[in-house]
């Protein structure tokens, strides 16, 4: 486990927002699961970290929940965005892509012209 | 992203009160996400348990997970709140008594604060019921550093006249009256007042109109009155149709013209007439005696409105310009005369000096008491503290944070103190009430309008919080300083100056309180004592004393003096009467003034220079009455009239400082002006007092009222058995003499309680806080020591054990508590020193640095403080070496 990395809170959020865009309506355990997936399971989310930060998602209007049916006919609470999340989610990924711009061109070789 | 943040908030409180809802639905969300995981595992090929072992381990510990979605979810640091205090109401109701305790003295020590403060808030803080009152000064005559209260009527007139300061200056004075209306005689007191006085404070009618400036134009040619909203219901049963009604004052008919507004009482805070007259009234309302033209006779009373944007420095200065003009004008009545501004509010300087001094006494013990309460307290969560050391211990080393268990520590001490602030209002409410009810037995419409207003709400809700914090505070911090290692194995702190600084210095404060309460009431006692030696010049035992008067009730002199006369010969007859008299006035009335007197062959260069004297009328028989002891020469008789020449007698102390070494016999003085006619001293009586008890003797004297008549009149006769009884035989039959005068009668030695009052009240209130403070600082000691012999039981088993003897011990574990004690006298003596002076006004000659009273209180202390010290060092000599050697 300790090569893979921790995430820290403000990105976790961003990452679940963008999970739910693409994904739709998922519960918490599925969030998890795709999230790490998609980082080729580089990261490890402690799930307890996890349910935290959806309910904030939810309390400031990012996400909306309802309880649902899971395929193998289980209930759980369903995540999906809602439009202030959609927009939210726009504009923290053009930050996101300012940053690591800014940081991508401190650490790229010198090109001197 | 503000709106996201508040829209999140909401949430919160939302879920704060959805608490068990969303923790069900977590506990749900949890389980699912548990189960799926699980599944996930076994589908990867793993055994069930195994399955579920890592699955919580990934999930990071479901209580935890829990705790941080809960934190998400609601207000931590509410809830966090509600448990601290459950948990603190808790903790109290375990042990009733000691809580009990602590909250009644914190009660106690609130109650009194806030009972006194609202007197304070009365007399110094409450503004006047006027619009804009701190616009409103008050003016004072001030001539070579005396400070008068009163101007002369012209005075007022060309200050007023001549400023461009004010907005209006307005004046008044206090009047006695003697009312009648529909059939009914009642003794009132009303303010004659300037035309402009309603308008100049904004104050309007409730009913009909108020007095204006046409009220105020001829003398003599306005009969109207206002009646005070109190008055009105209390005397007239609110009925409106009394405006235009007719009543009688001072024998003359005056027409009702409005009612004042409910809550209007005047310019004073401690005073309120019922009646209000216009000024140019003022020689009908004082029959005979007529000064609005006069420049020598000061009675007027002065406010003024600022303008807008005046200051009070720049009002003085332009008064006192007019005052210099004035100076040059008048010379004879004005010479040194300057004004002072100052705020509203107290009237008479008699009046002032003793209710600011008394009210600063009672704050002063009162805040002590205060103190006492707290360090009760203090002390209580300091034990409470060393109880629950080893739990407070546990939480730190777990992680609880430092802030976190002081919050919690405080919490308690909190509850206390807003329990302690509840009661205390409640007994300031109670307090209150008796205040008002009390009625003092003195001839003036002295109102205290105390109530509990939010000013007082607001100080008694400080002084709670203040002393839950800084009292719980203090513990809480030494306490959560523990040194953990030796908390958790349980070992005795083996002590440490450090540590106990607080409980050294509180025993230090209660030491302290308790001698400076000590002194103050062994110096209120010791004054007690003094003044019964006082010599009273009379015996007050079985004198009843009738008072009303005949020119209020319309007498002219004659008639007046004819009244006297026929009453005092029918007196004289009655069964049980030993000796009667009349007189103007009879010790402790207020309004003994002094008069300037002039004497033959010393007259002073100005009138204003003139020394002045104590002066009375009497008639024959009086000084029997009262059986003060005529030293030399005679009483007057009753030849002494109209047509006889005029004499006086005068006391000891009148001879001693205006013929000193001659026989004052046949010398001659005037009084008022050195034109008024002279008088022939033909006795001397012995001191006395006269309007309160003094130390120092007063120069008095007399005139007979046969010769100088007062229509003020006051029936003195001495019981030979029952005054009780005798009491309601002549005022029955004084009334007889006339059906519709109102009289006021009494025994006089229940007024001659009244100068001793302050005394006698501070005298208890500080022996009992006294008290309280030193048993509270004895138990503190035997606490702290006993607590060090037991924490040193090893150390002195060891000493012993190696050939220390009984003293040596004694000597070891009584240092500590001898110090502290020592320390706490010294602060206390010196700390006394400094407040006792203020107590000198009521201390009648004994001296505030009184040697006596400090070394019997400090000796006292040093004694109770020593027992306590004695008793657990007394144990430790009593220590087993063998057996303090195997303990732990």
């Amino acid at each position: 486990m300790s090569d893979k990395s921790d995430v820290w809170q403000g990105t976790l959020a961003l990452m679940v927002l963008k999970t739910l865009e693409s994904m739709g309506s998922l519960h918490g355990y599925g969030i998890a699961r795709r999230i790490e997936q998609t980082s080729g399971e580089r990261l490890s989310i402690n799930y307890g970290t996890l349910y935290p930060s959806l309910l904030k998602l939810e309390q400031e209007g990012y996400i909306s929940s309802e309880w649902g049916t899971s395929d193998n006919n289980r209930k759980a609470k369903y995540y999906k965005l809602t439009r202030a999340g959609r927009r939210q989610l726009a504009r923290a990924t053009r930050s996101w892509e300012q940053t690591t711009e800014i940081l991508a061109r401190f650490f790229a070789p010198a090109q001197e012209s | 992203m503000r709106l996201r943040q508040l829209r999140g908030w909401l949430a919160r409180v939302a879920g704060f009160f959805n608490h068990e809802n969303g923790e069900r639905e977590f506990a749900e969300e949890l389980e699912c996400h548990l189960q799926m995981h699980i599944e996930d595992n076994i589908r990867a090929g793993l055994t069930p348990e195994e399955a579920r072992r890592r699955a919580i381990i990934k999930l990071g510990g479901v209580a935890q997970t829990k705790e941080n979605h809960r934190r998400q979810r609601g207000l931590p640091v509410i809830e966090i709140l509600t448990q601290d205090l459950r948990y603190g109401l808790r903790m109290l109701a375990k042990r009733p008594g000691i809580t009990l305790i602590a909250v009644l003295s914190l009660a106690l020590g609130i109650g009194a604060n806030t009972a006194i403060f609202s007197f304070v808030n009365t007399i110094a803080l409450r503004p006047l019921p006027v619009a804009s009152p701190d616009e409103i000064v008050s003016l004072r005559n001030e001539t070579g550093g005396k400070v008068s209260m009163a101007f002369s009527y012209p005075n007022y007139k060309d200050f007023r006249d001549r400023n461009e300061v004010f907005a209006a200056l307005i004046g008044y004075r206090f009047a006695p009256l003697s009312v009648s209306h529909d059939g009914i005689n009642e003794k009132l007191w009303g303010y004659v007042v300037t035309g402009n006085y309603f308008e100049a404070l904004g104050v309007g009618a409730a009913l009909g109109r108020a007095i204006s400036p046409d009220d105020d134009q001829h003398a003599g040619a306005h009969p109207v009155t206002v009646l005070s909203y109190k008055c009105w219901q209390q005397r007239f049963g609110a009925d409106p149709s009394v405006i235009g009604k007719s009543i009688l004052a001072n024998g003359r008919s005056f027409t009702v013209i409005g009612v004042a507004p409910q809550g209007f009482y005047g310019t004073e805070f401690i005073a309120a007439p019922e009646l209000w007259f216009p000024i140019s009234m003022q020689g009908e309302i004082e029959m005979g005696n007529p000064w609005l033209d006069r420049r020598d006779v000061e009675l007027t009373y002065v406010q003024g409105r600022l303008k807008t944007g005046v200051s009070v420095a720049q009002a003085q200065a332009a008064l006192n310009s007019i005052a210099v003009q004035l100076e040059r004008e008048f010379p004879d009545a004005n010479e040194g005369k300057r004004v002072v501004v100052a705020p509203p509010g107290i009237m008479g300087d008699a009046m002032r000096g003793t209710m600011i001094g008394f009210a600063e006494i009672l704050m002063i013990v009162v805040a002590f008491a205060l103190l006492l309460a707290c360090t009760n307290l203090a002390n209580l969560l300091l034990a409470r503290a060393a109880e629950r050391r080893k739990e407070i211990a546990v939480r730190l080393s777990l992680g609880a944070s430092r802030r976190r268990v002081v919050l919690q520590l405080m919490a308690e001490s909190m509850l206390l103190a807003v329990g302690g602030g509840l009661i205390g209002l409640m007994l300031a409410f109670w307090l209150v009430r008796l205040v008002v009810g009390i009625k003092l037995p003195i001839d003036f419409p002295l109102q205290i309008d105390l109530h509990i207003d939010y000013r007082v709400l607001l100080f008694t809700c400080l002084v709670s919080l203040a002393t839950g914090v800084l009292f719980g505070l203090l513990p809480a911090l030494q306490t959560t300083k523990v040194d953990l290692i030796s908390a958790l194995k349980d070992e005795r702190s083996t002590g440490g100056s450090r540590r106990s600084w607080l409980k050294n210095g509180l025993i230090v404060l209660q030491v302290t309180l308790s001698l400076v309460l000590l002194v103050g009431g062994g110096l209120m006692l010791r004054a007690l004592e003094r003044a019964q030696a006082i010599n009273l010049g009379f015996d007050p035992q079985s004198v009843i004393e009738l008072t009303f008067d005949l020119r209020l009730q319309g007498y002219d002199n004659d008639r007046g003096r004819e009244f006297q006369k026929r009453l005092l010969d029918r007196v004289r007859t009655l069964p049980g009467v030993e000796s009667a008299g009349v007189v103007d006035l009879t010790p402790v009335d207020l309004h003994f003034g002094r008069s300037p007197v002039f004497i033959e062959g010393q007259t002073p260069e100005r009138i204003i220079n003139a020394p002045r004297a104590m002066a009375n009328r009497t008639s024959p028989g009086y000084l029997q009455a009262m059986k003060t002891r005529l030293i030399d020469g005679r009483d007057f008789s009753e030849r002494d009239d109209e047509n006889s020449p005029r004499v006086a007698l005068v006391n000891e102390e009148f001879a001693r400082r205006f013929w000193p070494g001659e026989n004052p016999l046949g010398k001659r003085f005037s009084q008022g002006s050195p034109q008024s006619p002279l008088m022939e001293v033909v006795g001397v009586i012995e001191d006395g007092m006269y309007a309160t008890l003094s130390i120092d003797p007063q120069p008095y004297f007399c005139r007979p009222i046969l010769q100088a008549y007062s229509g003020s009149t006051t029936l003195v006769a001495r019981a030979d058995s029952d005054p009780q009884k005798l009491l309601a035989v002549i005022r029955n039959e004084t009334q007889q003499f006339d059906p519709r005068m109102p009289i006021t009668s009494r025994l006089l030695i229940e007024k001659m309680s009244m100068p001793l009052m302050p005394t006698r009240i501070a005298a208890s209130i500080l022996g009992g806080f006294g008290l309280l403070a030193l048993a509270l600082a004895a138990i503190g000691i035997y606490g702290v020591m006993s607590q060090a012999v037991s924490r040193r039981t090893h150390e002195i088993g060891v000493r012993m054990a190696l050939g220390a003897q009984s003293s040596d011990v004694l000597r070891l574990t009584m240092r500590r508590g001898v110090m502290l004690t020592l320390v706490g006298v010294v602060i206390g003596l010196s700390a006394s020193l400094a407040l006792t002076q203020l107590m000198k006004r009521f201390l009648f000659g004994v001296s505030a640095t009184d040697p006596v009273t400090y070394a019997v209180v400090a000796a006292l202390l040093a004694a109770v403080a020593i027992v306590a010290c004695y008793l657990p060092a007394w144990r430790a000599t009593k220590i087993d070496p063998i057996r303090a050697l195997r303990y732990e």
